[in-house]
């Protein structure tokens, strides 16, 4: 009896409605990220066993191939299709616009006549890349086209040699590789021949260092600013600092510039490791120089300009998360509080910080899409994107949006900080506030 | 001292504070507090004494009244207010991670205009405080007693014109209550004013020129404590205090 009465209260201090509303709305969120991965897995999934071919050696023997492709992706265990298109130019990235397709796998002029030589056959794959995430990239079109082109031409030349047991030596070492793959990428209006998977792979070192160092920073200077607020507000030194000679807004101001210059000062220490790290594992590299002018060609490498715009996004998204965090810790009871308020600036920046990594963002559908650009840090976990892509449009009006927001918060935390509710609201029904109007009614 | 020709640090008129239509934490407190005088409010736990206190320290704006401080309206001067008083809130803790001396030095920066009155105060907090060596240490070794002295320090080394203490011993032991009342008495006789506020009416009996007696935020009588209690006929504060309750149909 004892020990349940015990156990009974240990329960109730630490299952406190706040820690409830926290689990609900931490499973709502993950439920909703969870969703969105799923729409953009099942979009990815989607006739991935499809593949768009363009023949441009257009011989019985090529069509041929492609009928025998057919044929096997048509099979149930497959459920495929071979989509066929016709090329107008050699500029595979105005092709792939105009024909409105992601990828599309080359049947190059000469293919036969290299096959009836006896030597390895060329064929070229080229993807069009929107965005970094991985989800968005998912694509085994090249795998495909060398697995299921490979089949093709064995069973097209060297099915009767096989059975008649009529090959050559040289035969047989071609029909462990008949075809090779040369693979393009093309990035906005630009191709470069290096596969979509090595840039996915190369630019993953700034695709990786923005978010991480993001969300370092967002938890890092809200808990700052929020224990100092909360720690500040149950000592009551807060009490004493605003009855000193000083503006109120100077000891705001000064609060939230010592969290920006220690979250700033963190920046620049992750960037720099995460840099260095980074380096660390490209240096030395094979073909390490010919990638990095691959990737600068497609526009994929920052540069100091692109480094700025992020650079106002993420100090955009810092202030946000300070003013948040002003007005969390303003609510907050005690220490206890104040480690849980931080929860919803968690949830606000993981689900765009995994998101993020995963999908592209613009290819969501509309409802979901609003509903994640609605939180101000989306914005910043896209900059690198948005600034490497050229998606200007939507980079300024993340960085309008967050100025709005940033306006919006601030106004909010400055009329609590200026007004008497520092000192009268907590979080769970305006407590202190009772309480002093509860001590007003002492007796009755 | 006769208390109307004598120089007013404080004047309270007509102080409220409604949280809600009809609800007053206080309502319509009056009185006020001479130079070198040791004005206490006394009530109990939530009778509107911190409301009050915090009202005239411009942390909480007032309903209706005002108050003025040296010569300045809470309402609106407040930053001129806070440059004439200093508060001390009742169980209020320091910047752990900073020295005594540190934190007066900090605090000192806040009041002083000039780098030698900065200087001026810290001595000031040191020589009140008599902490000695462990001034130099931080303040989350400090015990409750020690680190009330060093808060004590801090509200009185500026000499303000009006230092106002929330329950000043609050959770000390006897011989630190004793020797802060004593400081209090001390500094009264040097110029400084007090507006104190305590549930200790055997304190305040001992340490204030003048009493103010409050509940449910009404304040029901002002007087000094001699006066109070010849003409309640009672011993002691306690028993002053219930008359006025009990007369004012409060309790």
């Amino acid at each position: 009896m004892k020990f349940f009465n015990l156990f009974r209260k240990e329960l109730k201090e630490m299952l406190s409605a706040q820690t409830i509303l926290v689990m609900i709305v931490s499973v709502v969120a993950l439920v909703f990220a969870g969703r969105a991965m799923n729409e953009a897995v099942s979009e990815g999934t989607e006739g991935m066993m499809d593949i768009t071919i363009y023949d441009a050696d257009n011989t019985d023997f090529t069509q041929a191939v492609l009928k025998s492709l057919e044929d096997t992706l048509s099979a149930e265990e497959y459920d495929g299709k071979v989509i066929k298109v016709e090329f107008e130019s050699d500029d595979y990235a105005a092709e792939l616009k105009r024909l409105d397709i992601k990828s599309a796998v080359i049947i190059p002029k000469g293919f036969t006549q290299q096959v009836e030589d006896g030597k390895t056959a060329d064929v070229e794959f080229v993807q069009k890349m929107t965005s970094l995430a991985r989800m968005s990239n998912i694509s085994t079109g090249s795998d495909n086209a060398v697995y299921f082109l490979s089949s093709a031409v064995k069973s097209t030349i060297y099915a009767d040699k096989v059975m008649e047991g009529t090959m050559t030596t040289e035969e047989v070492a071609l029909l462990e590789n008949p075809i090779t793959l040369k693979e393009s990428t093309v990035v906005a209006n630009k191709t470069e021949d290096i596969a979509s998977s090595i840039v996915l792979s190369l630019c993953s070192a700034q695709t990786m260092i923005v978010p991480i160092i993001m969300f370092v920073l967002i938890m890092f200077s809200s808990q700052m600013i929020l224990n100092a607020i909360a720690t500040e507000k149950v000592d009551k030194t807060l009490e004493t600092l605003l009855s000193a000679p000083v503006s109120r807004l100077s000891v705001i101001s000064a609060k939230m510039l010592a969290a920006g210059v220690v979250a700033a000062l963190q920046a620049v220490v992750y960037m720099f490791g995460m840099q260095e790290m980074m380096s660390g594992l490209t240096e030395g590299a094979e073909n390490a120089d010919s990638y990095q002018a691959a990737l600068s060609n497609l526009g994929l490498t920052m540069s100091a300009g692109q480094y700025v715009l992020v650079g106002i996004q993420m100090f955009l998204s810092i202030l946000i998360a300070l003013s948040i965090s002003l007005i969390l810790g303003a609510l907050a009871k005690d220490a206890k509080s104040a480690q849980t308020l931080i929860m919803p600036i968690t949830l606000s920046a993981m689900i765009p910080y995994l998101l993020s990594m995963m999908l592209d963002l613009k290819t969501m559908s509309p409802v979901l899409r609003y509903i994640v650009y609605a939180i101000p840090f989306t914005h910043t976990f896209m900059a690198s994107e948005n600034a490497m892509f050229r998606n200007t449009t939507l980079y300024w009006g993340g960085v309008i949006y967050q100025v709005i927001f940033l306006a919006v918060c601030m106004t909010f935390a400055l009329r609590i900080f200026m007004s008497d509710k520092i000192f009268t609201i907590s979080i769970g029904g305006k407590k202190t506030a009772k309480t002093e109007k509860e001590k007003s009614l002492f007796g009755r | 001292m006769d208390n109307n020709s004598a120089e007013k640090v404080l004047e309270v008129k007509g102080l409220s504070k409604q949280y809600k239509k009809g609800v007053y934490a206080s309502e319509k407190v009056t009185f006020d507090v001479n130079k070198g005088e040791i004005f206490a409010l006394i009530g109990p736990n939530g009778a509107g004494k911190t409301t009050t206190i915090r009202m005239i320290s411009t942390l909480l704006q007032a309903t209706e009244g005002d108050a003025v401080v040296a010569g300045h309206s809470i309402l609106t001067e407040p930053e001129k207010v806070r440059k004439n008083i200093t508060y001390l809130p009742d169980e209020a803790g320091a910047y752990k991670n900073m020295t005594g001396k540190a934190y007066l030095k900090f605090m000192a920066e806040l009041y002083a205009d000039t780098k030698a009155e900065v200087d001026e105060y810290v001595q000031r907090g040191c020589e009140i405080c008599e902490l000695g060596e462990r001034l130099n240490y931080k303040i989350a070794t400090y015990s409750r007693g020690m680190q009330r002295k060093l808060l004590l320090a801090r509200a009185i080394m500026s000499k303000p014109a009006l230092a106002i203490l929330d329950e000043p011993t609050s959770g000390l032991d006897i011989i630190n209550a004793l020797e802060i009342r004593r400081m209090i008495k001390k500094l009264a006789s040097e110029g400084m004013s007090f507006l104190l506020s305590s549930h200790n009416m055997l304190e305040i009996e001992y340490v204030s020129d003048r009493v103010g007696i409050i509940a449910k935020g009404h304040l029901l009588e002002t007087g000094k404590p001699s006066e109070l209690l010849e003409k309640y006929g009672t011993k002691n504060l306690e028993e002053v205090f219930e008359r006025v309750v009990t007369d004012n149909e409060i309790l």
